[in-house]
């Protein structure tokens, strides 16, 4: 069909719309995306350039975490009690009084509202150098995170670079690797799908998929001047889709609605051009 | 008593004109069979046979009945013999939708090659707009019907997703008109044509988002409810329609693919779990033949089709969240 034309053309021309998408919401952005079961074909704009992680580095602490259960390092129904200390908004974060909770439902309030007491708790637990020696083994060598929220949040008081960095091919790999049962054990790949596809937040990447029978799955990461998510869209027709979209913004005003849906829109443009692309 | 079953033995001795070679016949011991018969004459109140040490003779009554049983008896093995052909569904009703405005041919195209699959069902087709479609599915009002993706209703079963990339419809003296391929992002802020939202507000949504993501907001959205009405605006110079390759020949409006046909109309056929059987399937495959072979339609690209349904729900859109 000439509609059609030449399939890495429009791949070309799917990302100058994604950048010309950020722009219009007054941002920039680096992105990768990429059919996980054909990692050959992808569209991208700078995806090899460093990104500041944010709370996108709850990823790679959650594989980290999934592989030392695997190893029998540690036992997911563990307790750890943990106490809010508000820094973070949402979750434990927020609470007055302690709580105890199993390191699979720790695991469960970092990703579904990226709860910070939660992923401290267990960035403690897991180690730094097993997440560091997890992203090594799987080969993603642009990607270092050598801290938590707490160093975080310190980053920002000191106006220092922020503690953990990758790049959006590095977040398409991982994410691949989770969602063709690569990462850890076949088990462990379902649960931590299971807990991406719990995120709650609509307004990012899932905006741009506002239909019931898609499927999205995927963490966010926000600093100021920053915003970010990772994530695989799933389609009825089984295919899925790996994304990484990574924001920046001079204005660091916290609501800026346009540049969080500019997510959403610039990976559906890329995915419309995998799916309909030569 | 079983007539039909006592009638298959009469038929049987009357012909044999002997009780041995009738039993035979039938695969069954001759006392048996001689009980049968006088039963059957106690149950018509007349006797049937003369019967004398050396042979079988039939009475008036006998002849009357040898003459009319036979019919009796292929008129049951028919009406059987329909009966599963229904329950089987070879034969009955199949009630259907299509959407106003499909292309003529393919109509007759899906309705010649149902017929010749199921040349028995009687085919009902309903014009009715997708979403009406999906409620009368819904309500049983029909058993299948034809609607566009993304669906709105949810547990219903699809047949293959077929699709077709939209082009735009210019006006021949358009600035854009020059160009063998349009990107969508160029068509900027001119207004666009569109069928009424309720026509398919799922698929309304997903054509008008798209438009937004690749920085087309149209400066004002028409509606039209007739292909040609759309035209009509068009050559008048006052908006933009998207439509399929070959809709539209003329000197007045020029038809252009879009770059990386980021808009297609997806389609298939869709049915309640409940209604599912031999014909839903032909009907199914009638419209998957046609729409490819004579519509140009051509299959998604369709791993594993799933279940509506089989979706994981997103925690923002939850019941109660």
């Amino acid at each position: 069909m000439s509609g059609n034309g030449n399939g890495s053309a429009n791949r070309v021309r799917a990302a100058e719309h994604a950048r010309r998408a950020f722009e219009r919401a007054g941002a920039s952005g680096h992105l990768h995306v990429v059919d996980v079961d054909d990692g050959g074909r992808g569209v991208e704009l700078d995806a090899g350039a460093p990104v500041a992680m944010a709370s996108v580095f709850k990823l790679p602490l959650l594989v980290a975490l999934f592989q030392q259960a695997d190893a029998g390092a540690l036992d997911l129904r563990e307790r750890l009690s943990v106490r809010g200390d508000g820094a973070g908004l949402t979750g434990i974060s927020q609470m007055q009084d302690p709580v105890e909770l199993s390191l699979r439902d720790l695991a469960l309030a970092m990703i579904s509202v990226s709860d910070c007491t939660a992923a401290d708790a267990l960035y403690d637990r897991v180690g730094q150098p097993a997440v560091q020696d997890c992203l090594r083994r799987l080969g993603l060598t642009a990607t270092s995170v050598d801290g938590c929220c707490r160093d975080m949040f310190a980053a920002i008081e000191q106006g220092t670079a922020a503690p953990a960095q990758t790049t959006p091919r590095d977040m398409t790999a991982l994410l691949t690797a989770i969602w063709t049962d690569t990462a850890a054990s076949t088990a462990a790949c379902a649960a931590m799908r299971r807990l991406l596809q719990l995120q709650v937040w609509p307004h990012r990447l899932a905006s741009g998929f506002p239909s019931d029978d898609v499927t999205v799955g995927g963490k966010t990461g926000t600093l100021p001047g920053i915003r970010n998510e990772v994530g695989v869209v799933e389609y009825p027709d089984g295919a899925r889709y790996a994304a990484a979209v990574f924001t920046v913004t001079e204005d660091v005003t916290a609501t800026l609605p346009e540049v969080d849906a500019s997510i959403g829109t610039a990976a559906r443009i890329c995915v419309d051009a995998l799916r309909h692309g030569s | 008593m079983d007539l039909l079953r006592h009638l298959r033995y009469f038929v049987a001795v009357a012909q044999e004109l002997h009780f041995g070679r009738a039993a035979d016949r039938l695969h069954m011991a001759q006392s048996p069979l001689s009980q049968r018969i006088r039963s059957l004459e106690r149950e018509l109140g007349v006797q049937l046979f003369v019967r004398s040490s050396r042979q079988v003779a039939l009475t008036p009554a006998g002849r009357v009945l040898l003459d009319e049983a036979p019919r009796l008896l292929a008129a049951a093995d028919e009406v059987r013999a329909l009966v599963h052909r229904v329950r089987d569904g070879g034969l009955g009703e199949l009630r259907t939708g299509m959407p106003p405005d499909f292309d003529a041919r393919l109509v007759a195209g899906v309705l010649a090659s149902f017929r010749a699959d199921c040349p028995e069902v009687r085919l009902d087709i309903q014009q009715a707009l997708a979403a009406e479609q999906e409620q009368a599915l819904a309500t049983g009002a029909i058993d299948v019907g034809l609607v566009w993706h993304p669906l709105g209703a949810r547990g219903l079963v699809t047949g293959p997703v077929l699709e077709k990339p939209l082009g735009v419809v210019l006006p021949a003296d358009s600035d854009l008109a020059a160009h063998e391929q349009i990107d969508l992002g160029d068509l900027r802020d001119r207004a666009l044509v569109m069928f009424p939202r309720e026509a398919g507000p799922a698929t309304y949504d997903d054509v008008l988002g798209t438009c937004r993501a690749y920085g087309f907001v149209p400066a004002d959205v028409l509606h039209a409810r007739q292909r040609e009405f759309g035209v009509g605006l068009v050559m008048a110079g006052d908006a933009i329609a998207f439509s399929f390759d070959g809709e539209h020949a003329g000197e007045e409006v020029v038809w252009r693919p879009l770059w990386g046909s980021p808009l297609r109309m997806r389609v298939s056929t869709a049915w309640r779990d409940r209604a599912a059987g031999s014909t839903v399937d032909a009907f199914t495959r009638a419209v998957v033949a046609t729409l490819r072979d004579e519509g140009g339609w051509v299959e998604s690209r369709a791993a594993a089709p799933r279940q509506q349904g089989a979706t994981v729900r997103r925690p923002s859109s939850g019941v109660l969240s």
